[in-house]
């Protein structure tokens, strides 16, 4: 409600820091509300800090290594911690006890390299493992399992084929997809409620994926290869999976034979020629495992924009899209200082600021969800919170009083110094007083929409949103917890 | 009909336009001088032919007068009633005086809960919290002190300001709390932790009113040197001041319910709605009296949009909130109407008056 009063012209990327907050973090991640910042820790706790009064107010001990990662889940009511001792645990912000149980703990074989939420249902968990296997895991009573993502090899003499390892994996906004990133260089995409491969595009020059992330819109994503260079792609559409036929290859056979491939999506002008598209593979199906959807699309994507540091060749820690998808930000993994580039997307991917945080080197990065404020956190475990500082306008404390930015020439009208009957005045104070007033309208809170579409639409949706987690953004309110006054030393 | 009402108030030679009024009912007799006679024969409104016939009028398509009556008179206080505030959930009233006490009173029974005491000095004014487990009052003893119901105790006591705390109030997620007093200052506290968080150099003489908007992003102050101004919450910055040409004292503000728009009232008998962004009085109503005390006015939550107000006649004022005119007075106090509070889904007024009417009135319209 603010932004219309504070100065309207201000650029929208941050570019001082407004304050740091000492918290021994090791990566820090704002809530989708944007009152909240939770940092996970080398001891194996997380912390939620309150933004309004820059305090922690929740401490989540639950694992007994160093955190990994964390996500938290729509309105902001779930958060989930993976760490190093092969857990991935669920807590519920809404319960009442002090200290804060766990909701959910899910064990695997492996230390957990990074788990996220389904961006519709929190009860649907995508998994990476240390060893680079995926998992999505279904806490729902109708649909529990495990599942394992298994990228479709071309077909080998071998019994085992050696995959490459998965290095990172991430649902798009919608949570139709799954994009994982492997060792070889190549993004897998997966149905969600399938677990089914239907696409790899190899990603030409770019070593083993580091990361990748989304525009909140979900249109576009943004690699972090080992050759250090980050790359934008516009994400394509894929076909809905029942055009793919499933499972029985002879059908396949049948369809490729038809020549009635499935349409290879939206394919940008951006990208020149170099498009392999092979027959829906495994015709001859070597495959090892049965239930292999074998329709999927081979494609190489080509990225809109390379970034990169062009004088050092710094690697790329960490980076993160603006809400409104114009503004990239890359954290560097600069060993000397902490530095923040600035990108915009709207102009062509020009740099547009360098932001300097300091002696401190930068471990992680994370812009808020709705406002001009990234979160970027030092190796020495403090949050820098930065943001766009707007100047004090004096002139607001004089009623009446309006800023300019250029000198206006006033032109006095004809009638500027009448003298009018103050009965004249007063009644047309009162006409102008009649127009109505609105007090109401603009005060309840609208729940932003989920990009991909209603259940109505997509069967895939309808899915994930079957058993809801009851995490809506008017079903609970974090409570205050007053703090008795010994709480101050709390590590 | 609404075409109507405006050639009444334009073709009379009296500067002020007049009001038509509808008596309370069971109470008192009506008095003649509150009744005022249009000039104009305006055929809508029969009950000023015959004011002891209680009629239902239409003045327009959504406008019902509204008929409060007196339902509940709760006594306990010892000294004058400085504020009521419904719970967020209605169920509970509760009322603060210069006794030092801060008193609970179930709304549908109007039996008392309980009583709070630990104030040294008396209590100007109360919050409550947006889960209702909380309660905030802010006294002359210069501290804020946190009430928890579950409890029934005091949990935290906030000092800082120099002087006077004469106004309290909570942000939307209850975790900040706005106070201003007579040092001139407006104060932002972690609830949390009890300690404050930013001092804002507000105005030049003690402030009467502060609060957050529905969102929690700007906070609205007055003050006796008459202005209004309207702080970033995040930031405390100054983001607008608000004045009307004669400075009056100003009593109270707060903002309307989408926050667009803020209510003042002032200390010549005149309550104002405003538009700050565009720094517009938009309404104005007039027909109480208030000169003295800080009378807080405020919108009623429900599907009538009225505005209501005490006054220093020891009547209730209402007004409609678009077409200015006093829908209903209701007496019964028998002193200052120093506090009204508005339930926030139910038709139904709480008032409170000053020394020579130690009562609280619960007035319901079913």
């Amino acid at each position: 409600m603010n932004e219309s009063l504070i100065n309207p012209f201000s650029i929208s990327h941050p570019t001082a820091v407004q304050t740091s907050l000492f918290a021994t973090a090791l990566f820090a991640k704002f809530d989708p509300s944007g009152r909240y910042i939770a940092a996970g820790r080398a001891n194996g706790s997380a912390e939620i800090w309150d933004l309004e009064t820059r305090a922690p107010i929740r401490w989540l001990d639950g694992h007994v290594k160093a955190l990994t990662s964390l996500d938290w889940s729509r309105n902001s009511r779930f958060i989930l911690t993976s760490a190093k001792d092969w857990n991935v645990v669920i807590w519920d912000l809404a319960s009442k006890s002090d200290p804060l149980q766990r909701h959910n703990t899910i064990r695997f074989d492996a230390p957990v390299a990074s788990a996220s939420f389904h961006p519709r249902n929190s009860q649907v968990i995508l998994a990476l493992l240390t060893t680079g296997d995926a998992y999505v895991v279904d806490l729902r009573k109708e649909h529990r399992s495990r599942t394992e993502l298994y990228e479709v090899l071309e077909e080998s003499e071998e019994e085992e084929p050696s995959r490459p390892g998965m290095t990172c994996a991430r649902f798009d906004p919608s949570g139709k997809h799954i994009f994982v990133g492997t060792t070889a260089g190549s993004l897998l995409v997966f149905n969600t409620r399938t677990k089914t491969m239907i696409a790899r595009h190899k990603i030409s020059g770019a070593g083993t994926m580091k990361g990748l992330e989304f525009s909140k819109s979900g249109r576009r994503l943004v690699t972090n290869s080992s050759d250090r260079t980050l790359r934008q792609f516009v994400v394509p559409t894929y076909p809905h999976p029942s055009s793919i036929p499933p499972i029985n290859a002879g059908v396949n056979m049948k369809m490729a034979v038809d020549g009635e491939e499935p349409e290879p999506g939206a394919i940008d002008e951006q990208e020149p020629g170099a498009i392999d598209e092979q027959e829906p593979g495994s015709i001859d199906e070597p495959q090892q495992h049965e239930n292999q959807e074998p329709g999927y699309i081979e494609q190489e994507l080509e990225p809109t924009h390379r970034f990169s540091d062009p004088i050092s060749k710094t690697a790329w820690h960490a980076m993160s899209y603006s809400p409104d998808g114009e503004w990239l930000a890359g954290g560097a993994a600069d060993p000397a200082g902490h530095k923040i580039y600035i990108w915009d997307i709207s102009n062509d991917g020009q740099l547009a600021s360098a932001l300097d945080g300091g002696r401190e080197p930068l471990s992680h990065l994370h812009w808020h969800h709705t406002k001009s404020c990234i979160a970027s956190t030092t190796i020495h475990g403090n949050i820098l919170i930065w943001h766009c500082p707007s100047p004090e306008r004096w002139g607001a404390f004089a009623g009446g009083f309006e800023e300019v930015d250029e000198n206006v020439e006033y032109e006095e009208k004809e009638d500027e110094f009448d003298i009018e009957d103050a009965a004249v005045i007063f009644a047309r104070k009162m006409k102008a007083e009649e127009e109505e007033v609105d007090i109401d309208t603009g005060s309840e809170p609208v729940a932003k929409p989920i990009p991909g579409g209603t259940s109505a639409d997509d069967e895939d949706i309808a899915w994930a949103e079957e058993e809801p987690d009851g995490d809506d953004k008017l079903g609970w309110a974090m409570h205050v917890v007053m703090d008795d006054g010994e709480g101050d030393d709390y590590l | 009909m609404d075409v109507q009402m405006h050639e009444v108030v334009l073709e009379t030679d009296d500067q002020q336009p007049i009001h038509n009024a509808e008596e309370n009912r069971p109470r008192d007799p009506p008095l003649k001088d509150s009744l005022v006679e249009s000039t104009t024969p305006v055929p809508i409104l029969p009950s000023i032919q015959s004011p002891d016939i209680p009629v239902e009028i239409e003045s327009s398509s959504e406008d019902i007068r509204p008929k409060y009556r007196q339902r509940y008179l709760l006594s306990g206080h010892t000294q004058s009633i400085s504020s009521l505030k419904f719970s967020p959930d209605g169920s509970i009233l509760a009322s603060s005086g210069a006794d030092k006490l801060l008193k609970l009173w179930d709304t549908y029974t109007g039996e008392i809960i309980h009583t709070f005491s630990g104030h040294r000095e008396g209590i100007s004014d109360i919050a409550w919290a947006s889960d209702g487990e909380y309660l905030a009052s802010a006294s002359d003893d210069k501290t804020i002190m946190i009430w928890s119901l579950e409890d029934r105790s005091a949990v935290k006591t906030l000092i800082g300001h120099t002087n006077f705390v004469f106004c309290v109030n909570y942000n939307p997620n209850s975790n900040l709390l706005v106070s201003g007093g007579y040092d001139e200052t407006v104060r932002v506290w972690d609830i949390a932790r009890g300690k404050p968080l930013k001092v804002l150099p507000a105005h030049s003489d003690p402030v009467t009113a502060v609060s957050f908007n529905h969102d929690g992003t700007l906070i609205v102050s007055c003050a006796m040197d008459g202005l209004i101004r309207i702080w970033d919450a995040d930031s405390g910055q100054c983001l607008k001041t608000l004045v009307d040409d004669d400075n009056p004292i100003c009593s109270h503000v707060r903002f309307s319910p989408n926050s667009r728009f803020v209510l003042a009232s002032t200390q010549d008998s005149t309550i104002r709605l405003w538009n700050y962004q565009t720094s517009r009085c938009v309404k104005t109503y007039t027909g109480h009296t208030n000169r003295t005390y800080c009378i807080p006015a405020c919108f009623t939550a429900t599907k009538d949009k009225h505005v209501i107000s005490g006054s220093e006649d020891a009547k209730i004022y209402i007004w409609d909130l678009q077409t200015r005119q006093i829908l209903q007075i209701l007496e019964g106090h028998r002193d200052v109407v120093l506090s009204v509070a508005t339930h926030p889904t139910k038709n139904i007024i709480a008032s409170s008056s000053m020394e020579k009417d130690l009562t609280i009135r619960m007035w319901f319209d079913e």
